[in-house]
């Protein structure tokens, strides 16, 4: 039960997630996209078996962002009619801003609701598998971004000893981040022209092993499609309805 | 549209989307906190660089879909590391991508000039907000505000995704680890002519 999330089948779970996206896209009250964001949460404490310490702090940023869609919103909105419910400094917030403002905010929440279930339940490696195999995506390009990954911890590495290197000769490590961050275009083109010779020399080596890059139909690693993702399919859509015909019984 | 690239030419790339999903990456949660302050408005200033690898790798490539390919897979990325943004990223990074490789398709992926590559930007930041309208909800602001953002937006993706995209591969191309791909051949076929 703990771990039905995390055994979804990663290409229906991706577009079951979109799909609530899209169509949370198209409502304008606060309710529809709250009602998603705590349903969202509850599926996620039923199951799966998250760190929520980590979810949390993945949360906080977004809760600012909602917070900056809801003092924009209400600046910078342009339907001004309905009842006055709030007056700052002479300002009067009416009830037509202030549930755009909600909603924006709420949405922010909504979205990162289900973007953070979707990453902290999948696997990256079995996501590219079961795009190749459920969603027909090209193994030429489904084995790249494979390979690609496994290079991630190299590069790493290799951005620490080009920052190393730059230190050895001299270059001194700005104390202002925004100078710090525009200094990174000199550590960008000799990560980049690792990245290309990388990229010839692993080319080379499937090649050499007979990679073709044809469609195939049997794979060693099969990722199945089966009846638990059917029922939280069904429970993603049903929040979904439930928020979205929340406008007619709140 | 993958039969006539070659698998190194696959490779590359995908490698290319993933140093910049990184890179996207970190613009989005610094974005996103810049964002809790000054609202939506934040991210057009910078929003050029999220259409920068489109650029650099049909710059370095020259084939049919190589801009639209290597943004959705920076945008997959960007979705496998855990951002916060979430799968639907890989949408906006699929519409980004297209809107970059409709003006290379209109010059029939045989120029690649300067103004080329602006232009690819601004095609990026016009499609991105045509989608960013919808599901961010821009319909609730003022037509002005809106307007307003559209304007920053076209101009950082020609400047940064544009020029900039241009002035990485440049300075790629001079380490000359780029010799195999296309773009060097077409230099060397115009000093030649």
């Amino acid at each position: 039960m703990k771990q039905a999330l995390h055994d979804m089948n990663p290409s229906i779970k991706f577009l079951v997630t979109t799909i609530c996206m899209l169509t949370l896209a198209f409502f304008f009250n606060p309710w529809t996209p709250l009602i998603c964001w705590v349903g969202v949460i509850l599926l996620q404490l039923c199951f799966s078996s998250i760190n929520w310490k980590k979810w949390f702090l993945f949360m906080i940023p977004f809760v600012i962002m909602s917070f900056g869609y809801f003092w924009t919103t209400i600046v910078f909105a342009e339907e001004r009619t309905g009842a006055i419910v709030w007056s700052v400094f002479h300002y009067d917030i009416t009830k037509a801003q202030l549930d755009h403002a909600l909603s924006l905010s709420f949405r922010v929440l909504a979205f990162a609701g289900l973007s953070l279930l979707f990453a902290f339940t999948t696997d990256p490696t079995k996501f590219i598998l079961s795009l190749m195999q459920q969603l027909k995506l090209s193994p030429k390009i489904a084995y790249s971004i494979l390979v690609g990954y496994q290079f991630l911890p190299v590069m790493k590495e290799e951005f620490v000893h080009i920052q190393q290197a730059h230190r050895l000769r001299g270059a001194v490590r700005d104390r202002n981040v925004l100078v710090r961050l525009w200094n990174l275009r000199r550590i960008l083109l000799p990560m980049l022209a690792g990245a290309v010779r990388k990229a010839e020399r692993s080319a080379f080596a499937m090649e050499a092993r007979g990679f073709t890059g044809e469609k195939r139909t049997e794979f060693y690693q099969v990722i199945s499609v089966g009846k638990n993702d059917m029922i939280l399919s069904s429970l993603f859509f049903l929040i979904i309805v439930a928020g979205c015909s929340s406008a007619n019984w709140i | 549209m993958l039969a006539k690239w070659k698998l190194k030419e696959v490779v590359l790339m995908s490698l290319f989307s993933i140093v910049f999903g990184i890179i996207y990456l970190l613009f989005l949660h610094a974005g996103n906190i810049w964002a809790g302050f000054i609202g939506p408005i934040a991210y057009e200033w910078i929003f050029g660089i999220w259409f920068i690898v489109s650029i650099i790798c049909m710059y370095i490539i020259r084939k049919p879909g190589a801009a639209v390919i290597s943004e959705t897979i920076a945008a997959a990325i960007e979705v496998l590391l855990g951002n916060a943004v979430g799968p639907r990223l890989i949408l906006s990074g699929l519409i980004q991508g297209l809107g970059a490789e409709a003006v290379f398709a209109a010059t029939g992926y045989k120029r690649f000039t300067l103004p080329i590559l602006m232009l690819a930007g601004v095609g990026s930041s016009i499609f991105s907000f045509a989608y960013g309208y919808l599901l961010g909800g821009f319909s609730v602001f003022h037509p002005g505000y809106v307007l307003l953002m559209l304007g920053i937006r076209i101009a950082s993706g020609a400047v940064i995704a544009g020029v900039g995209g241009k002035y990485v591969v440049d300075g790629l191309l001079a380490t000359g680890s780029l010799r195999g791909y296309p773009i060097a051949r077409a230099v060397k076929g115009d000093a030649r002519a």
